[in-house]
């Protein structure tokens, strides 16, 4: 790839030499499905609504970032789960299709599940500042370890908290990644929008 | 007992360690050279990273199927796309 493509990667031991090919897999499993997409639906990007044209690219950008996701080791140790999640979620939403306000029930559920769960955190802390305080602190652990999982695809499975860790970041890592992509093909098309339109180009100059 | 004491401290290295592996990833790990951070605040910084991220790819999946749609889809774009990333 041309350009500077380590600064999502700088910090990580492996190079920038994985991340490159990575994110060369992204943008073209990104592309394929972006066209697969508009090809075999019935409508058209065009023609589809802005809602659904916006959950077709995010969507898309997700299960590209999946199945580029390295197969063998990684920060893991092992095969990481967090891609076979996205990808099993993308499944389920392509098969239950059309449902937008079923993920808005999901997050807002979500949502309220948080907030009991800070007040049940706030509680405890009272009572328990007269208790030993490492108890205290190993459940507010707990509970940023919980809200970790809900973060992070797939980590709800059952991993223990060393598992759970060597997900976040591979997660990471690879988040970055597809951010950097996205960033990269946004400006591309920028670009290319304005070359066809010479006179455009010529003003950038 | 101390046989399982020191399997739990032989993970807790192990979490310790991971937690500063992971620690290097955030994006205040410059700022924080050489300062410990506690446990619990690393995993909310962590959480609310990883949920900047998944916005920041929100909003450039917005701005593509934005800029997407102006564009001509089975067209030259997509190989501009494709050379200027190589």
């Amino acid at each position: 790839m041309r350009g500077p493509n380590n600064a999502a990667s700088s910090s990580t031991s492996k190079g920038g030499g994985a991340m490159a090919a990575f994110k060369q897999d992204l943008l073209r499993n990104l592309l394929l499905g972006l066209r697969a997409r508009t090809a075999e639906a019935a409508c058209p990007f065009d023609a589809m609504s802005l809602q659904e044209r916006k959950r077709a690219v995010k969507c898309s950008a997700d299960v590209a970032m999946a199945a580029a996701a390295p197969r063998r080791a990684s920060a893991t140790g092992g095969r990481a789960r967090w891609p076979k999640a996205i990808l099993a979620a993308a499944a389920a939403a392509s098969s239950s299709s059309h449902s937008p306000s079923g993920t808005c029930k999901v997050r807002k559920s979500a949502c309220k599940c948080k907030r009991v769960a800070r007040r049940r955190v706030d509680a405890k802390r009272i009572r328990g500042y007269a208790a030993a305080s490492c108890d205290v602190a190993r459940r507010l652990v707990r509970r940023r370890t919980m809200a970790l999982r809900k973060v992070i695809p797939g980590g709800n499975a059952a991993m223990d908290d060393a598992a759970l860790l060597r997900e976040t970041m591979d997660y990471v890592v690879h988040l970055r990644a597809q951010v950097d992509v996205l960033r990269r093909i946004s400006a591309a098309v920028q670009i290319s929008t304005s070359l066809r339109d010479p006179s455009q180009s010529m003003a950038q100059l | 007992m101390s046989s399982r004491r020191s399997r739990a401290s032989v993970s807790e290295e192990e979490i310790n360690e991971l937690i500063s592996r992971l620690q290097t990833l955030l994006p205040s790990a410059r700022r924080r050279v050489g300062r410990e951070a506690s446990t619990t605040k690393l995993l909310k910084e962590t959480c609310s990273y990883i949920k900047s991220l998944h916005r920041e790819v929100d909003n450039l999946s917005d701005r593509l199927s934005d800029l997407m749609a102006t564009m001509d889809h089975n067209s030259p774009g997509a190989e501009i796309i494709r050379s200027l990333l190589r």
